[in-house]
């Protein structure tokens, strides 16, 4: 068996490519169930958003990553990359823990990941090995998560602002924000606080026509400017971004309208230049004014904090990584083990009833005081063999070399040694999947749902 | 073994404050998780250890000297057992950096060092009213060394927000807003309960000293810590006042309640701690 990763990303290949490729959400099962009909493509999974598009497939092979990169289409060839194995598995991991995403650190990508893997499991194309590798690739991105400080801060300006408020504000449920003008920047961030749940968004422009067009736009309510006194008493966040070249929110303005909020704290985010919020207002009481140079200085400061974690977490991937291919290795080497266990009991029981038939006379408890004996010199014997086997697996010809010295008969295919073998060869290889297996396929995974359904859960 | 349990419950607070701090650096949460298991478990022997008291002492009254290290060790337990309550309600393993720490700051003088044994006047020895006296005051001190943690946090986070320079410690916290609710809560709980306590120790005096109203340090540090805190209750109902104003008068008010402990450690009276002389070891 062999992992495949063939894909692209923003470091790879430009928009223009990117936004070609995109699988649409409705397409997607389409998209598996195609890759899954792919000669030697037992599993696959396909992780589609605006900065990647990667499939990971397990294939009997290298061979059908041609013909999967061939399925992208003549624009991806020239800015895929195909990696197989451990570096596919790797690039998963860092995938998951968002170390190779655009913005290091950002939330949204686990979650993506998992969403490809649910997409995967209802198209039928997940199956136990990819299935195995996400548990173990989220688990290190939770990791990564909740030990490093990768994901913490927030990294743009309008994100920056919507985590003030909620520092500033808690839960915004109740709040309520204020949109003065019609800056682009502000009007990202008023839909990032309306969807982080803020209550109400006003929307306040000079000419009230632009103003009910804006509120249609991003679903405020629209208010006259001239209510401006009033609406300062109400809004909790107030996100400004007029075109006037003098302060729209005073400092006399804003502590007139602090008495009448009752020291309700107020966080007002100015996001033009020249400046819409007089800065000395600043030093108000439970008033916060955050300007474009504050809110990007905490962005930058926040993104250093995240490229000095990349290092740590950079290791826990790797840690989570190596005791992942250690679990492959410890399965690759039951079935030679197993095969060494039996041959050795048959060997021992055999010997047993010998001489058991040769002393006659032997009571009960003697007869398996003897039976103990042939059992106990083989568990000491294989005892050492059999750790040395679970340790070395499938990384050498440790098994090869006891399967022969053992002529240890092989019951069905042997376990190949790479990173995602098989934990149960099948009975009957088939290297080659037929048409007519079909059924046998669609049993296969849902066979594997028992194994895809814990990933699934956690989400 | 009163004191065994005590010496046990100071290990695991000393335990749950390394946890908490270390967190504050490498934020794992089985660091927090492990602190409060740790502080759970330091407050449950700690309260087993008044209880072996309190049986050993009967019904916790008619005892004749007390320490101010018991008085301490009490206040101690009851703080921890209001942060863990705290941090139930709104996830506040920063105030475990702090209340944890601060505990242990407390206990090991309460325990390790040598305090005299003050007498406790005959007349009320045996006062229920005396054993009111010290449990308000204590729920008191506790509610209020909450509040004064709280707003402390409130203060420093309010101060990185205001120079525009967002650090560990506001990300480690929850919003300002929160805070600002929970101390002021603390402090309304605290005021009560100092409230009782003054009204009660004013019987107390009575029946020890015949005077209601003592002129004493101790005395005029509780009835100041009062009114700041009755004055910053009502410009909070009528004015609105919060945040940082709130946080700055909770601050001076527990210092002046500390100014009453002070006074009544240096003052010697015969009164207050025989509850807790009773029930602690």
């Amino acid at each position: 068996m062999t992992l495949i990763c063939v894909g692209l990303s923003h470091k790879h290949a430009p928009i223009a490519v990117r936004e070609q490729l995109a699988v649409p959400a409705e397409q997607l099962g389409h998209r598996l169930q195609e890759l899954r009909a792919l000669a030697g493509v037992k599993e696959a999974m396909l992780v589609s958003t605006c900065n990647r598009l990667e499939i990971f497939a397990v294939a009997d092979g290298r061979q059908p990553s041609e013909e999967i990169l061939a399925s992208l289409g003549a624009v991806a060839a020239p800015h895929a990359v195909c990696r197989f194995d451990v570096d596919a598995l790797r690039h998963l991991f860092r995938v998951a823990a968002s170390l190779d995403s655009m913005v290091v650190g950002e939330a949204q990508i686990l979650g993506q990941v998992k969403e490809a893997a649910a997409q995967a499991q209802q198209a039928g194309a997940m199956g136990p090995e990819l299935s195995r590798a996400l548990a173990r690739a989220t688990a290190a991105a939770r990791r990564v998560r909740t030990e490093t400080e990768i994901a913490r801060g927030a990294v743009s300006v309008s994100s920056v602002a919507v985590q003030l408020a909620h520092k500033l504000l808690g839960n915004l449920a109740k709040k309520s924000v204020l949109l003065l003008g019609a800056g682009e920047m502000a009007q990202l961030a008023a839909r990032e606080l309306r969807s982080a749940g803020a209550r109400e968004l006003l929307v306040a422009n000079r000419s009230s026509q632009r103003a009910e067009e804006l509120a249609r736009e991003v679903g405020g309510v629209p208010v006259s400017l001239e209510e401006l006194p009033a609406l300062l008493e109400r809004a909790d966040v107030a996100i400004c971004s007029t075109g006037a070249s003098r302060f729209v929110v005073t400092r006399e303005a804003m502590s007139r309208a602090l008495r009448a909020r009752r020291y309700r704290p107020i966080f007002l985010v100015d996001l033009t230049l020249p400046r819409n919020v007089e800065p000395s207002a600043n030093q108000l009481e439970n008033v916060y004014v955050y300007d474009l140079d504050d809110l990007e200085r905490a962005a930058a400061q926040n993104r250093d904090l995240r490229s000095g974690q990349v290092g740590k977490a950079e290791e826990i991937v790797e840690q989570e990584l190596q005791v992942f291919l250690a679990q492959v290795r410890e399965r690759a080497a039951v079935p030679v083990l197993a095969r060494l266990r039996a041959h050795a009991e048959a060997v021992a029981r055999a010997e047993a009833e010998k001489t058991l038939t040769q002393l006659r006379g032997l009571d009960e408890k003697q007869q398996k005081s003897v039976r103990a004996m042939a059992t106990a010199i083989v568990n000491k014997l294989l005892h050492a063999p059999t750790r040395k086997l679970r340790e070395e697996a499938g990384e050498g010809a440790l098994g090869d070399a006891a399967a022969a010295l053992f002529e240890l008969d092989s019951p069905g295919p042997q376990p190949v040694p790479i990173p995602l073998p098989d934990p149960q060869p099948d009975p009957a290889p088939n290297p080659e999947p037929d048409p007519a297996q079909a059924p046998e396929t669609d049993g296969a995974a849902q066979s594997s749902e028992r194994a895809v359904l814990p990933l699934l859960r956690r989400r | 073994m009163a004191t065994i349990l005590v010496h046990i419950a100071l290990l695991a607070y000393a335990a749950g404050a390394a946890a908490f701090l270390t967190w504050l650096v490498r934020p794992r949460p089985a660091l927090v998780q492990g602190g409060r298991v740790l502080l759970l478990s330091g407050v449950v022997v700690h309260f087993a250890a008044f209880a072996v008291s309190l049986g050993v002492a009967g019904a916790g009254l008619g005892v004749s000297e007390w320490k101010g290290g018991q008085l301490f060790s009490l206040l101690a337990a009851v703080t921890v057992a209001g942060y863990l309550a705290l941090d139930f309600k709104y996830e506040l393993p920063v105030a475990g950096a702090f209340v944890a720490p601060l505990t242990v700051a407390v206990m090991v003088p309460a325990h390790l060092v040598h305090s005299t044994a003050r007498e406790i006047a005959p007349e009320v020895s045996h006062s229920l009213v005396l054993f009111l006296h010290v449990g308000a005051a204590t729920l008191g001190t506790g509610a209020l060394a909450l509040a004064f943690g709280l707003s402390v946090l409130y203060l420093a986070s309010e101060k990185q927000v205001k120079d525009k320079r967002p650090g560990r410690l506001l990300a480690r916290l929850p919003s300002l807003d929160l805070i600002d609710k929970a101390g002021y809560r603390l402090a309304v709980w605290g005021f009560v309960f100092l409230s009782l306590a003054i009204a009660t120790g004013s019987l107390v005096s009575r029946e020890s000293t015949g005077a209601t109203f003592p002129i004493a340090p101790k005395e005029g540090f509780a009835v100041l810590a009062w009114a700041l805190f009755a004055g910053m209750i009502q410009a909070r109902l009528v004015a609105g006042w919060r945040g940082r104003r709130v946080a700055m008068l909770v601050v001076a008010g527990f210092v002046l309640l500390i100014g009453t402990y002070v006074g009544l450690l240096s003052a010697a009276p015969a009164l207050h701690g025989s509850v807790a002389a009773a029930v602690l070891p």
